[in-house]
Order: C-alpha cells, then sequence, then structure tokens
C-alpha cells in the first residue's frame, strides 16, 4: 500500500500547471487552448518542418476513438499529454505514443452532440457536456472533481464548444439557436464553476437592442454563442461570435436587425460588459451564423499601426474591424459565387440585392447555407502576411415558411437545398487583410463535405484539412503542395502542431481516429522486458 | 399479494402494443423478491448465485442489461437467444418480468437504490479508514486508486460491496501496482495507466506521471494483488460496511441544475 518514488531515472515526469500567463504568452512548443494562443492566429513558431522536408512527413501514431462518431476537436499539448475530445469524454494520450492515460465518460448525460475541445488551467482539464454542465477533472488522473449545469436544456441549450480559460475563469457559450433559446456568453469560475456574469446575445424586452425584434420571438431569439472566442490581454477584450436569430429562413415574426445575432461581440473579461458589437448579417434570413474566427492582428492600415480584428463570414465577405473601438474598416469578397447582396456601404452595412431572400417556391441565393466559410479554423502567417481560409463557392435554393413558431421543436422556417447539378467546390484561399485580395487559391476535390482547419508554421507550411479526407501540407507563400496523407474518413476538424523531446508533430482528428506524423525516423529495435509478478 | 400483481400484470400487458413492451412491475420491492427467487430456481446455474456470472455471462453491474431495453430482455428470456447456450424459457410471462425485474435491480445505479447505512456514519469511516489516501473524492485524496467521486451514479450497491470486499475479483483499468525497473539500476513503483511493449505510463503516489520508454527498461515487476486491502469485512464489521457503502452511494459528481431567472 504505501508506494515510493524510488527513481525518475529514464522517465519524464509530468507536473507543470499551465498558468494564465503561459497561455497568454502565446504559442511555442505546446498548444495550450482551442486556436493555440489567445489572438487566434493559429500560427505555431515551430520550424522543424519546412517547406524543404515536408515531404518526408510519416503517422507517428494513430488513437482510435471506440465510440468516436464525428470528432471535431482541436487536442490540447502539455507536458507531454494530449487531450482530445468526444461528445462527452475526455481522452488523455500519451503524446509520444498516442496510448490512452485515462479517459472520462460523463454517463449521466442525456443527448451526445460533437465537442469541440477542452481547456487546461493549473492543474485540471475543463470541457463541457452536451446538457450543458462545466465538468473540471484532474490532468493528472481524470478524476472528476465538479460537474456544474450552466444553461438549461429545457429552455433549448446545449453545450459543445471548448471552453476558453483566461485568468481565473472559463469562458462558455451555448448552442441551440436553430430551434429557438436565448444565447449567451458566461464566464465561470476556474475554482469552483460558479457563475461570474453571463451576458445574453439577445437583448430582453425593453433593453436597447430590443427595438430591432417583434415581441413575437424576442425570449427565444437565438444568437447562439456555439464556437469560442479570442481575447486580447491588453485590452481585457473577448472577441465572441453569435449565431443566426430564430425562426433561422422567415423573418416576417422578427422585423429589424435582431440585434445582436449574427454578430461579433467585444466584452469585457472581468465583467461581461458589452464594449461595442458589429453585425455582419442584419436581419438573417440565411441562417449565417457569425461563428468564424475573429482572428487578432496588429497592421498598418491608412499609415498607422492598427489593432484589428479579421473575419472571413459565412455571408462571403471578409471584413477588416478595429478591435479597440469596433469600427468597419474594410468588407471585400472572398467567394465569386456572391448574389445576395451588391457590396457594403460605408459603416460595413450589406446592400441587400431585392428578391435574394429565402421564399415559398424557393429562390437560388449565394453563398450556401453552409457559408463561404465556417467554424473552421482559418490562420494568420505573420511573416507572408496571409489570412488562410478554406473557402466553399456554391449556392443553394433557398426556401421559407410563415408557419407560427414553436421554440425548442425544430422549426427552423424551412432552410435551403443543394442544387444537384451544383455541387459546389472547396478551395483553401490565402487573403491579404492589408487589400482585401485573394493571392493564392488551392482546389479541392472530393465530395464537398467537411468541416476542417487550417495551422500555420514559421517553417513557412500550411496544414489544412480537404474534403477528400486527406491532411495537407502547402508552402505558405504560394499555395505550392508539399505532402499530403489520406485519413480515408471525411475531416471535421482543425490541425495543429507542437514539439516534444526537439521533434514537431503535426496532429488532427478524424471521424473516428486522431493522426499525428512527424518527420521520418528509422524506429530502433526495442528488447521485449522481462516481467514477473511481485 | 401475488395474485393482485397477477391481475395487473394481465391487464397492463393486454393494453401495452408490442413495440412498446415495458415491465409492468418494475422496481416493485415484491416482484424484486418474487424475482430473486425465480432466478435461483432458473438462472442461477448458468449466471451465477449473485448473478456473477459463469457458463453464462454476469448479470449484476452489467453494462449490456443497463443498455438494452425491456421488450430486448423480455425476448431473451422468452425465447432464448440463438447462437447461445442461452434457452427458452418455459415460464409465464409474469414470472419473466418478475425475473427481469430482480436483475434490473442489481443493475440500478447505487444512488436510486436504498441502503440500509447511515451515510453521515459512513463518511467517517472513510476518513479514519484510511480511503481518502488512495481514492479521491471531489479532488481531494490519493490518486493511485480509482476516483470516487461519481461512484453512485455509475456503480450498483452490488458492484461498489464486492469491490471493498473483493478487491481482486477483477482489476480496474489503469490501477495495477508496477515496479520498473531500468536498465541503470534505477527503480520506479505506482500503478500502470498503460503499457505496450514499447511504452509505459506510471502514475506514482505522488501523483506524478511518468513516460517510460520501454528501451531503458529492464524488468517490470507486476503486483498480484490489487493495492486495495481485502480484509474491510473485518475492520469494519457489518455495519460499518453498511455505512461505508451507503457514503459511497450518495457520490453524484453533479451538482443540482441552479435555478434560470424567470424570462
Amino acid at each position: 500500500m504505501r508506494l515510493f518514488l524510488v527513481a525518475l531515472a529514464a522517465t519524464v515526469a509530468v507536473w507543470g500547471q499551465v498558468s494564465y500567463e503561459q497561455i497568454r504568452n502565446g504559442m511555442g512548443a505546446e498548444w495550450l487552448t482551442y486556436a493555440g494562443d489567445y489572438s487566434g492566429k493559429r500560427h505555431s513558431p515551430l520550424k522543424q518542418i519546412t517547406v524543404a522536408n515536408a515531404n518526408q512527413l510519416a503517422a507517428k501514431w494513430v488513437y482510435h476513438m471506440e465510440v468516436g462518431r464525428r470528432l471535431e476537436c482541436v487536442p490540447l499539448v502539455h507536458d507531454g499529454v494530449m487531450y482530445v475530445t468526444n461528445s462527452n469524454e475526455v481522452h488523455a494520450l500519451d503524446a509520444r505514443t498516442g496510448r490512452r492515460i485515462w479517459m472520462f465518460k460523463d454517463e449521466q448525460v442525456k443527448g451526445s452532440r460533437v465537442n469541440r475541445g477542452a481547456a487546461v488551467l493549473g492543474e485540471r482539464v475543463y470541457f463541457v457536456t452536451t446538457d450543458a454542465h462545466l465538468v473540471a477533472l484532474n490532468r493528472r488522473t481524470g478524476a472528476l472533481i465538479w460537474s456544474k449545469q450552466y444553461a438549461d436544456p429545457a429552455k433549448g441549450y446545449f453545450g459543445s464548444a471548448a471552453p476558453l480559460a483566461v485568468k481565473n475563469r472559463l469562458i462558455v457559450g451555448v448552442g441551440g439557436g436553430d430551434s429557438g433559446m436565448r444565447g449567451f456568453v458566461a464566464a465561470l469560475s476556474a475554482e469552483t464553476g460558479d457563475e461570474l456574469w453571463k451576458t445574453y446575445t439577445i437583448p430582453a424586452r425593453g433593453e436597447p437592442g430590443s427595438e430591432t425584434w417583434d415581441e413575437k420571438v424576442i425570449d427565444w431569439g437565438g444568437g447562439g454563442t456555439w464556437l469560442s472566442g479570442t481575447f486580447d490581454p491588453e485590452l481585457n477584450l473577448l472577441y465572441w461570435t453569435t449565431g443566426n436569430p430564430w425562426p433561422d429562413f422567415y423573418g416576417g415574426d422578427r422585423k429589424g436587425d435582431n440585434l445582436y445575432s449574427d454578430s461579433v461581440l467585444a466584452l469585457d473579461a472581468t465583467t461581461g460588459k458589452m464594449k461595442w458589437h458589429f453585425q455582419f448579417t442584419p436581419h438573417d434570413v440565411w441562417d449565417w451564423d457569425a461563428q468564424a474566427w475573429p482572428v487578432l492582428i496588429e497592421m498598418p492600415w491608412e499609415g498607422k499601426p492598427r489593432k484589428v480584428l479579421l473575419h472571413a463570414n459565412r455571408n462571403g465577405f471578409f471584413y477588416v474591424i478595429d478591435r479597440v473601438t469596433g469600427e468597419f474598416l474594410r468588407a471585400t469578397p472572398y467567394v465569386d459565387k456572391l448574389t445576395w447582396a451588391r457590396g457594403v456601404d460605408p459603416k460595413g452595412r450589406p446592400i441587400v440585392v431585392p428578391g435574394q431572400v429565402p421564399s415559398p417556391a424557393g429562390t437560388k441565393i449565394c453563398p450556401a447555407v453552409r457559408g463561404a466559410s465556417n467554424w473552421m479554423s482559418p490562420s494568420f502567417n505573420p511573416e507572408t502576411g496571409l489570412l488562410h481560409v478554406p473557402v466553399l463557392e456554391q449556392c443553394d435554393i433557398y426556401t421559407s415558411s410563415a408557419k407560427d413558431p414553436q421554440p425548442m421543436k425544430g422549426f427552423a422556417g424551412t432552410g435551403g437545398e443543394q442544387i444537384p447539378a451544383e455541387p459546389g467546390k472547396f478551395y483553401m484561399r490565402a487573403l491579404d487583410p492589408k487589400t482585401g485580395k485573394r493571392i493564392w487559391e488551392y482546389p479541392m476535390t472530393g465530395p464537398v463535405t467537411m468541416w476542417a482547419g487550417t495551422v500555420s508554421t514559421a517553417g513557412g507550411v500550411l496544414f489544412f484539412g480537404d474534403d477528400d479526407g486527406q491532411l495537407v501540407a502547402v508552402e505558405s507563400k504560394t499555395g505550392r503542395h508539399l505532402w499530403h496523407f489520406q485519413m480515408g474518413q471525411m475531416l471535421t476538424a482543425s490541425p495543429i502542431t507542437w514539439e516534444l523531446d526537439g521533434r514537431q508533430y503535426v496532429t488532427i482528428a478524424a471521424q473516428t481516429d486522431v493522426f499525428t506524423f512527424g518527420l521520418h525516423e528509422a524506429q530502433r529495435s526495442i528488447p521485449v522486458v522481462r516481467e514477473r509478478e511481485k | 399479494m401475488f395474485r393482485a400483481l397477477g391481475v395487473l400484470l394481465a391487464c397492463s400487458l393486454a393494453a401495452q402494443r408490442r413495440d412498446e413492451l415495458r415491465n409492468p412491475v418494475d422496481g416493485s420491492p415484491e416482484a424484486i423478491e418474487a424475482g430473486r427467487k425465480l432466478y435461483v430456481n432458473s438462472c442461477s446455474g448458468c449466471h451465477g448465485a449473485n448473478a456473477e456470472g459463469g457458463r453464462g455471462p454476469r448479470l449484476h453491474s452489467s453494462r449490456f442489461v443497463r443498455n438494452a431495453g425491456d421488450e430486448r430482455l423480455f425476448d431473451s428470456l422468452k425465447s432464448g437467444i440463438k447462437g447461445s447456450d442461452m434457452p427458452a424459457t418455459p415460464l409465464p410471462d409474469d414470472q419473466i418480468w418478475r425475473i427481469l425485474a430482480f436483475v434490473r435491480s442489481l443493475n440500478a445505479s447505487a444512488y436510486e437504490t436504498p441502503v440500509a447505512g447511515d451515510a453521515a456514519a459512513g463518511g467517517q469511516l472513510f476518513e479514519s479508514a484510511g480511503c481518502r489516501n488512495c481514492h479521491q473524492i471531489a479532488g481531494k485524496g490519493g490518486v493511485l486508486g480509482p476516483d470516487l467521486t461519481n461512484l453512485g451514479l455509475t456503480r450498483s450497491v452490488a458492484s461498489i460491496r464486492e469491490s471493498i470486499l473483493k478487491p481482486n475479483e477483477r482489476w480496474t483499468e489503469g490501477h495495477r501496482g508496477v515496479t520498473v525497473i531500468f536498465r541503470d539500476g534505477g527503480k520506479l513503483e505506482g500503478v500502470a495507466r498503460n503499457n505496450t511493449n514499447y511504452a509505459l505510463q506510471v502514475l506514482d503516489a505522488r501523483g506524478a506521471l511518468h513516460h517510460v520508454d520501454k528501451a531503458q527498461v529492464e524488468e517490470l515487476a507486476w503486483s498480484r494483488k490489487s493495492l486495495m486491502p481485502e480484509d474491510y469485512q473485518t475492520r469494519l464489521g457489518r455495519q460499518g460496511l453498511n455505512d461505508l457503502i451507503a457514503f459511497l452511494s450518495r457520490q453524484a459528481g453533479r451538482a443540482p441544475a441552479p435555478k434560470e431567472e424567470a424570462r
């Protein structure tokens, strides 16, 4: 019963905590938060894998999730351990071998939706369950410390986003906006899970912004917050995107702009107070949630350095916004198939083309419901100055129905359907934020179904998942193909890169398996170890 | 009582459509007791006197039983399972339902099951008997034994009792004691969270996780027995054991839902 550590020889012991300062310091060898760092650039300083040697990448290990269905998680890596999530599960893996160290599964959860990842802070790992509990686990053993509910599924909510660890709190969001609920962002204590603040994305009756709604649906107006946000520590501001207003495709019962749906909100991380908002798609009837990364960079604007936020929205426009004030700076189309708006006005408001709205008989509109891009992660390479965005060129037939909206009954006011003769096409595109122009593109050839994002590296290599089940490496500067690997599964997650024992790795979750790659090395022969019972 | 139960059963069965079969006596203490007697006579030969399994699978603390619907279990008894040794039973339907009520009771979570002991006294025993040295509840305690924070919701009373009294009956994944002897003479003790021919992950008593490269290892010495002592029956006595089980049965990791503000 009394066990002692006799020697530490030839082992790597795991002790270090993850601090807020570590995450704030930005990306290094590890991947400590959903987007790699608070800025959401997803650009790693690692450069062992280069344009010259990326063609020597090889699979290192594969971890199979026994009941994996559709992995959307971005893994975290800390102290030689990788944390991956499945619906209501966290798996801790030995990052060197892919072997499981522990697994936590919450068997009390009713329902099973996708999960996009965990957070690490201090000695704990955090994740959310489908029924909107924030769960705190001992990061070394997977032992449950607490599980606190932060939203009520009976009111239309569910959890899926990776929590964002900021200082001593976890920032969480909710899904459910497609069937009626009232979205919010909340900060929960990292120590106890207690709620510190909660900011609704749909105003209550009588509050500022409520004048942009009809009374009929304002209580269930949607505005989901189902993707983590980014954070500027200097400004102490969170940037969180919001989902569509409800009902998605029929706007007759919610005349007005429907604030703060389809927006990016700048929230004070200490109080939750909204400092500013910018709405990309006022009075959305196309289901164009604003869930895409608000990427935070500094760049010159009219001769002066400026803190800006980059955002490639589902509606087909690529936005540059001053993230200190929320001032709109520019929006440019980043897809060719864009019919719903002629452009944006000087304030950033779209100039909607008459008739380009869903109708009972169906209207052909571009982009498609899935959007010109979506929640799959873009990345920004400071060395090339380019934003890499997975892009879908597609139109849909949008239909609407004026049926009386009943919340939480699956009613969305109907929807959009793919046009059989026009299946669409995915591209990886590099956009220049200084001009809004497209610099290069890499076409994909698959069945036009995927939700995979990108990761950029200082080695000049961009990794992304394509719609053919392949992890692809291209040259960041030009989009030239360097390497690919077929995983045989649709990709619904974004890759990461990390370093351990002086070796750089790339990891991506596929449908049911987590794949890790590194530069090829000849293996040593490992003798079989003698075993006995004591 | 049985006659009344039989009439009730007949009425409710008649009212049920075939595709909605539910056990009409599920949770009834009388039915569970009657089912226990029927089980001993008809099922224990293959599934064990305490449903621990034998020629047939274990039926207590069984993931299969927990996940299977009433209709599937009923059909398994009524018609047998093709391709297995499980025969069809000649018992009437009402007796099959009683057996199922008993089997279900073996699989109900401890949290839902009335237990005889005093949970508060059991909580004191948990501390005084040294349980916390190896087990955590709500993040406090040792790391070598399994976490017990959610035990009441994930295990049955029978399973908890077995784990205390017969800790060597089955291994809990990731908790087998191991001593690693390295080629350079070093030594490491802890529990093996994972093991292959090429790597081993060991959690030591301080809670440090060691990633071991097997190329550096000379020998592994595995604990023949669980780290859990086997003498709790005598150390705790019957009352103490019941109290400890009552305490452990109340361990549920989920806090009650907060009240949503009125909208």
